[in-house]
């Protein structure tokens, strides 16, 4: 197929014979296609008016996003909706994204003091701080890391950390007298994917259907019998049950299709205690001193039920495994002994997922269509 | 792999990008039209324009292996509630003329699951980087990964596309994260660059023809600044010889030995040894702040919050109308090495000069360094800061843990995405049906 000839292009080489200023450039060109397709004039390409309109709002509506001013959020909503409390709203378009507030560097420091320092366990800081375990156990991994590096002399980025911080939302470390102001939600109860179906479930008028009894009925678990149901007055009788035995919850199905009935609400948030605290309050308004120390009672009971759960998953794992460590070494052996299980071999005893380098099996690293990318990086 | 994503401003896609483009593209983005045309057509649209800004480094086989119709959600309990209520309130009198009719007892508000639709594709480490904020790009956080800068549990990880897991800890190497997050430098600022590197006698000229040319007072050759340092040590020496400790006279004794050394020798590494000359100034200088402090009997009051930012703008320019007079005048000659009249400044503008000083001294001038010093955070970078709540970031050391897979909550969802409900759904939509 010949060149196409661009109407474009063809005004531009008349050009020269047009205008004389920009002679020089335009009129030496050859005619062929090739070369053709390099712009030499002076007029405006369709492009540029975009840029020019971009430059120009840039420098306009737009110039107040280019610095910010600390300790205030610099987000776009700003320009499209003036007046709002939109001021933690990156995203215009997005009214369901909130740029949710970050530890202070203060903060930061008191958890590391309460959990290393004076030994007070995540539960209890993070139920007096309003911080999530998870972040807490997170802040002091963090904290560690940052002194040893500190102590290494290792660079830090510490202008760069200043600025973050007077550029997005900080919940501050409140002042000695002053009451913690919450950073999270520390309740947060996950949606069970069995939860998601709707059951028509016939109830007896006589009898009271409470949190128990629906996750029951979500999991396809019998009804309590009336001896069990007499025994929960509330649902936390059976959060304190699981918490003393966490094998104490029942089961439904058979073999692979086997999963734990449906708890309620009670039990699967991650401070049920709280709400032993509140049950308190309702039942002795009036001796806030017996319902705190009722309350220091149960979490240091289940401090000591997890603490306790922790060393046997921890003696047991020791005792499965021997651990050599040769002096002249930089490692140390783990010798584990094999169990030869259907499930943990497989049937022929060479399942890809077995321990150990198996006879005749080719190690897969070189097999086509295989994903060779970690799925897990031990800490 | 090749990049596409360019962010052009005549296709207006948003991209995961901090730049200016990409700002404008957002400030002018309109959702697509759904008037006049068919359901496939607008869950077309909906997934192209989504799929521009959410993981357009993964090829879309990838991410459709990838989609999870299953959204993880969250709903936050009152503990009050609960232990007030055993739930049979809310099942009794079902179809027996208990119910009223009143307002629901708990606020209701929708969950967005829709908007949580490329919630996997921010367990991916280069998105994780780009939204802890050590990344201008996704792009570019993909190139650290690739480049060897990322750490996943100490060790180091080269695949962009590894997916963390729950406690996760990764961490970028800092000067990256500073360059990536920086102003860049202007064509003077190379130029001192490029001179930096060539040899110290070729450097001097240059500096000093250079310095007859453009005006810049905080800058000066890494040479004349020890040489001030040296006069000091000395100073300081002969006037308080009586009063300073053995200790601090070996430090500083070493110290002029330090600087001899490397005045003697015409290396690169000088301006390496000048940080930490600089290290050396700043304890100094604060030594003699605490002991004109002390003399001064202070009284503890307490500082006012307007200080902060004033203080902060002070440790770029000294010379900020805010401040002072005087406190710039001493945060002049902090910085030029001299020593400070303190008896001039208030208990205030002590703690000021104080936090300047120590800003300097974090946030040196470096002309090794690939982006402009002291570091300034880059244009328009506010606008794209937050930080999502699935992630807990130390700053200071640029590293960061993934706590949990994201959710989505009563009101608002944890994946960051500048579309709203009209994008997500029909996006949503696209992925359900299985079209492979």
């Amino acid at each position: 197929m010949p060149p196409r000839v661009q109407t474009g292009r063809v005004s531009n080489t008349l050009l020269p014979y047009l205008t004389t200023t920009s002679s020089s450039t335009t009129s030496s060109l050859p005619s062929s296609s090739s070369q053709c397709l390099r712009q030499f004039s002076a007029t405006t390409a369709s492009q540029t008016k975009l840029r020019r309109q971009m430059f120009e709002w840039l420098s306009t509506a737009g110039a107040g996003l280019k610095h910010h001013v600390p300790g205030e959020t610099n987000y776009l909503t700003r320009l499209k909706q003036g007046g709002h409390d939109d001021s933690n709203r990156p995203f215009p378009n997005n009214p369901n994204f909130i740029s949710e507030s970050i530890l202070s560097e203060g903060l930061r420091e008191e958890i590391y003091k309460r959990v290393v320092t004076q030994k007070q366990s995540l539960r209890a800081v993070s139920v007096e701080l309003g911080i999530d375990m998870k972040r807490i156990a997170a802040v002091v991994r963090l904290v560690e890391l940052e002194k040893r590096q500190r102590s290494q002399g290792k660079p830090l980025a510490l202008p760069y950390a200043r600025a973050i911080h007077e550029m997005v939302p900080v919940t501050p470390l409140a002042d000695k007298g002053e009451r913690q102001q919450y950073h999270e939600s520390i309740n947060d109860l996950p949606a069970h994917p069995l939860t998601g179906t709707q059951i028509f479930y016939p109830v007896p008028e006589s009898r009271s259907f409470n949190r128990v009894e629906a996750g029951r009925v979500f999991s396809g678990a019998p009804a309590l019998t009336h001896e069990e149901a007499a025994e929960i007055h509330h649902p936390y009788d059976l959060a304190q049950k699981v918490i003393e035995d966490p094998k104490s919850i029942g089961w439904v199905g058979k073999g692979e299709k086997a999963r734990q009935i449906l708890q309620p609400a009670d039990v699967r948030i991650p401070h049920p205690h709280m709400i032993g605290l509140e049950r308190d309050r309702i039942a002795h308004p009036n001796e806030r001193h017996t319902v705190q120390h009722r309350h220091a009672e149960r979490l240091a009971r289940q401090e000591s039920l997890e603490q306790e759960a922790r060393q046997r998953a921890q003696a047991r794992r020791d005792a499965s495994q021997t651990t050599v460590s040769p002096t002249d070494s930089r490692f140390d052996y783990r010798i584990q002994d094999t169990k030869f299980t259907k499930e943990t071999t497989g049937a022929n005893g060479r399942a890809p997922w077995a321990v150990g380098r198996r006879y005749g099996v080719p190690h897969n690293d070189r097999t086509r269509g295989t994903v060779k990318i970690p799925t897990r990086v031990d800490a | 792999m090749r990049n596409r994503a360019s962010n052009t401003l005549s296709k207006g896609k948003i991209r995961q990008s901090w730049s200016k483009y990409n700002l404008y593209n957002m400030s002018r983005f309109r959702s697509p039209a759904t008037m006049n045309r068919t359901f496939f057509q607008q869950k077309w649209s909906a997934k192209a324009v989504s799929r521009a800004y959410h993981g357009e480094q993964v090829r879309e086989g990838q991410w459709k292996r990838m989609f999870s119709r299953r959204i993880k959600s969250v709903i936050p309990m009152n503990t009050a509630d609960l232990a007030a209520d055993d739930g049979s309130l809310v099942s009794a009198g079902r179809g027996s003329g208990l119910s009223k009719e009143e307002k629901p007892k708990y606020p209701t508000r929708q969950t967005p699951y829709t908007n949580m639709t490329f919630a996997p594709l921010e367990r991916r480490l280069d998105v994780a980087i780009f939204r802890a904020m050590f990344a201008s790009s996704a792009r570019q956080a993909r190139q650290f990964v690739i480049h060897g800068a990322v750490t996943v549990n100490g060790q180091k990880m080269r695949h962009p596309s590894y997916l963390l897991n729950p406690g996760d800890l990764f961490q970028v190497e800092p000067d990256r994260v500073m360059f990536a997050t920086g102003a860049p430098k202007n064509k003077f600022e190379r130029r001192e660059s490029r001179l930096a590197q060539k040899p110290a006698e070729e450097a001097e000229e240059a500096n000093e023809a250079e310095q007859a040319e453009v005006e810049e007072p905080e800058v000066k050759s890494p040479k004349e600044t020890l040489k001030a340092l040296m006069a000091q040590a000395k100073s300081v020496m002969s006037n308080d010889k009586d009063t300073l400790p053995a200790k601090r006279k070996q430090e500083l004794r070493g110290f002029q030995k330090a600087v001899r050394r490397v005045l003697s020798r015409s290396g690169s590494e000088s301006s390496n040894i000048l940080t930490q000359s600089l290290e050396v100034q700043f304890s100094h200088l604060t030594e003699l702040l605490k002991a004109k402090r002390e003399t001064k009997a202070p009284k503890q009051d307490n500082k006012p919050a307007k200080l902060q930012s004033e203080d902060d703008s002070l440790a770029f320019d000294a010379d900020e109308p805010a401040a002072s007079d005087k406190l710039s005048a001493a945060f002049e000659q902090a910085t030029l090495g001299n020593d400070i009249n303190a008896s001039e400044l208030s208990d205030e503008e002590f703690e000021t000069l104080k936090r300047a000083l120590t800003q300097m001294r974090d946030n040196p001038i470096d002309h090794t360094k690939p982006y402009a010093t002291p570091w300034q955070p880059r244009d328009y970078m506010s606008a794209f800061a937050f930080i999502p709540r699935y992630l807990e970031v130390n700053q200071n050391i640029c590293a960061a843990v993934y706590l949990r897979h994201p959710v989505a909550r009563p009101g608002s969802a944890e994946v960051p995405t500048p579309f709203g409900e009209s994008i997500a759904t029909p996006a949503y939509g696209w992925y359900l049906r299985r079209r492979w």
